[in-house]
């Protein structure tokens, strides 16, 4: 039924379950499998560009970790992982990335790393639910 | 106060007990900056303003030459940044942009303050210099979200940023200076250090590579203190051999990423804290209510006179509308250059606190509205300038980086 599957890589609890989900479903349905993550704890407004480059070191050292690992799980399943790390604010990235690739499944954990903002403004997850340009699955 | 009270008073008021409250509200910057996704910095700036407004924290002279010291530090690492491949590649782009940049808003705001805001002359200056910065880093940060920092067109823009900030730096450690012989040794020290800085540094490093001792970061800090240290001498401000001193060594610092980490830490962990909080303390908030419709107005000047000078060579130098406008809001940002130079003004005496926050307020503001403007409403397609930069690689393949 699927064939482009994005799932959303954050290193989180939630998003190690929804990486098993994901990867089950690639290979009950022999989709393709993109795992996605998106550095956005940069800071804004910065005073140095160094102040920037290391949150950004950082981040890229975390998430090339994460997708390791992620890569390591899927190969275990016989499943091809590809990655990407975006920068920027989550769930729009996600979105933008998941029209662009023409994934017709988008796969998340309920609960990512959202921060303060998330308690008032709602998760990326409520977001990506609200304007995913497909269907998405949601893993508690 | 009770006689208790007092004693209590008495037994806090001891340097540790003062270090441990500014230790203190850079720990809460810092953990907020987590919290926000803010840059720790501008934090920095909030919570001085709020311990200087309701707990009313003062300042003492060691706290003073650890700011300043800071704000040294800061400009010398602004300086090292730079790319200095870029600046010679595109060098009319780059220096045109960033020279443009600075002299119309710092002649636009000096005007403005002078005939309109009725400031004396010299106050008048330390707000064109104050609003003329652009902040490098306000940009880079937009540029890493965007994904512009690696294209052509990025890498333009932040150039300009550096060739803009070199400018307001030139004009706040020279327009101000006193024209005698300490200022004389000054030049003559800084035009013999400068050329040889890069070739002394690599030999330091190379021969005291890996020693805990880390000789390499003190020699550096030599070089700045020395110079810094000569230009106060001769009224000028050390920010200005800091700035030059951290353009020449760039070279160095891109290949010796240690050293630069090891820089930033100490930046980060005890000097700018008290740069960045100091200059909040020193924000009154009555003055910032009372000046709203100024600071706006200052605001306005400075977002105008960026226009009126970039924009129209955005449109010589062939990039296109909407880049072009990406370009010129992104040129509008200010902060740590604009909180130096009004801090300056404040320190020295040439402006009072009511134009210290009026001046700040508008450099902070000036972090904020145009890039959310230019993240909203202008940000180029990013896809199209990464085809358009490999096209133009594969063309004239020494263009490359």
């Amino acid at each position: 039924m699927f064939t482009r599957i994005l799932v959303c890589l954050d290193g989180s609890d939630g998003a190690k379950r929804a990486l098993a989900a994901a990867v089950r479903m690639a290979t009950e349905q022999g989709a393709e499998l993109l795992g996605v993550s998106v550095e956005e704890g940069l800071p804004h407004y910065a005073a140095m560009v160094g102040e920037v480059e290391e949150a950004k070191l950082q981040a890229n050292e975390y998430f090339a970790r994460v997708q390791q690992e992620a890569y390591d799980q899927a190969k275990l399943a016989g499943v091809e992982l590809r990655t990407v790390t975006l920068v920027g604010h989550a769930a729009q990235r996600i979105v933008e990335l998941a029209s662009a690739e023409r994934s017709d499944l988008l796969v998340l954990g309920h609960s990512g790393h959202t921060g303060i903002w998330g308690q008032f403004l709602g998760t990326t997850a409520d977001k990506i639910v609200r304007h995913a340009p497909c269907s998405v699955l949601v893993v508690r | 106060m009770c006689p208790r009270g007092e004693a209590l008073a008495e037994a806090m008021d001891n340097q540790y007990t003062i270090a441990a409250i500014w230790m203190g509200l850079a720990f809460v910057a810092a953990m907020l900056a987590g919290w926000t996704g803010i840059s720790v910095s501008v934090l920095e700036i909030l919570v001085g303003v709020a311990a200087g407004n309701f707990l009313h924290l003062g300042t003492n002279t060691w706290i003073v030459f650890l700011a300043g010291f800071g704000s040294v530090l800061l400009t010398f690492l602004a300086g090292a940044e730079i790319d200095p491949s870029v600046l010679r590649r595109r060098w009319r782009e780059t220096f045109s942009i960033g020279a443009i940049a600075f002299f119309l808003p710092f002649l636009g705001v000096m005007a403005f303050a002078y005939f309109v805001a009725g400031w004396k002359f010299h106050q008048a200056e330390i707000a064109g210099i104050a609003l003329s910065t652009t902040s490098v880093a306000v940009v880079y940060a937009v540029m890493v979200e965007t994904g512009f920092n690696d294209t052509d067109l990025g890498k333009v823009i932040l150039a300009a940023c550096f060739i803009n900030d070199l400018g307001t730096v030139l004009a706040l450690g020279l327009l101000f200076a006193n024209f005698n012989w300490y200022l004389l040794a000054f030049v003559a020290a800084t035009a013999a250090v400068l050329p040889v800085a890069p070739r002394l540094t690599r030999w330091v490093i190379a021969n005291t590579k890996g020693r805990i001792s880390e000789p390499e970061v003190k020699f550096v800090f030599l070089m700045m203190l020395f110079l810094g240290g000569l230009a106060t001498a001769g009224g000028s401000e050390a920010i200005l051999p800091a700035y030059l001193l951290g353009m020449v060594l760039a070279g160095v610092f891109m290949k010796e990423r240690v050293l630069v980490q090891r820089m930033r830490t100490t930046a980060f962990s005890i000097l700018t804290p008290f740069y960045f909080i100091r200059a909040g303390t020193l924000v009154s908030l009555p003055a910032m209510i009372a000046g709203l419709a100024l600071i706006l107005a200052f605001l306005g000047m400075k977002v105008v006179t960026k226009f009126i000078g970039v924009a129209p060579l955005t449109v010589a130098f062939g990039i296109p509308r909407r880049e072009g406008m990406y370009t010129t809001l992104l040129m509008c940002t200010g902060l740590t250059f604009g909180s130096i130079s009004a801090l300056f003004g404040l320190t020295h005496g040439v402006i009072d606190q009511r134009q210290y926050t009026i001046l700040v307020t508008t450099v902070v503001l000036s972090a904020f509205v145009p890039t959310l403007i230019a993240q909203q409403f202008f940000k180029p397609d990013l896809a199209a300038h990464i085809a358009e930069d490999a096209t133009r690689r594969e063309a004239i393949p020494e263009a490359t980086d």
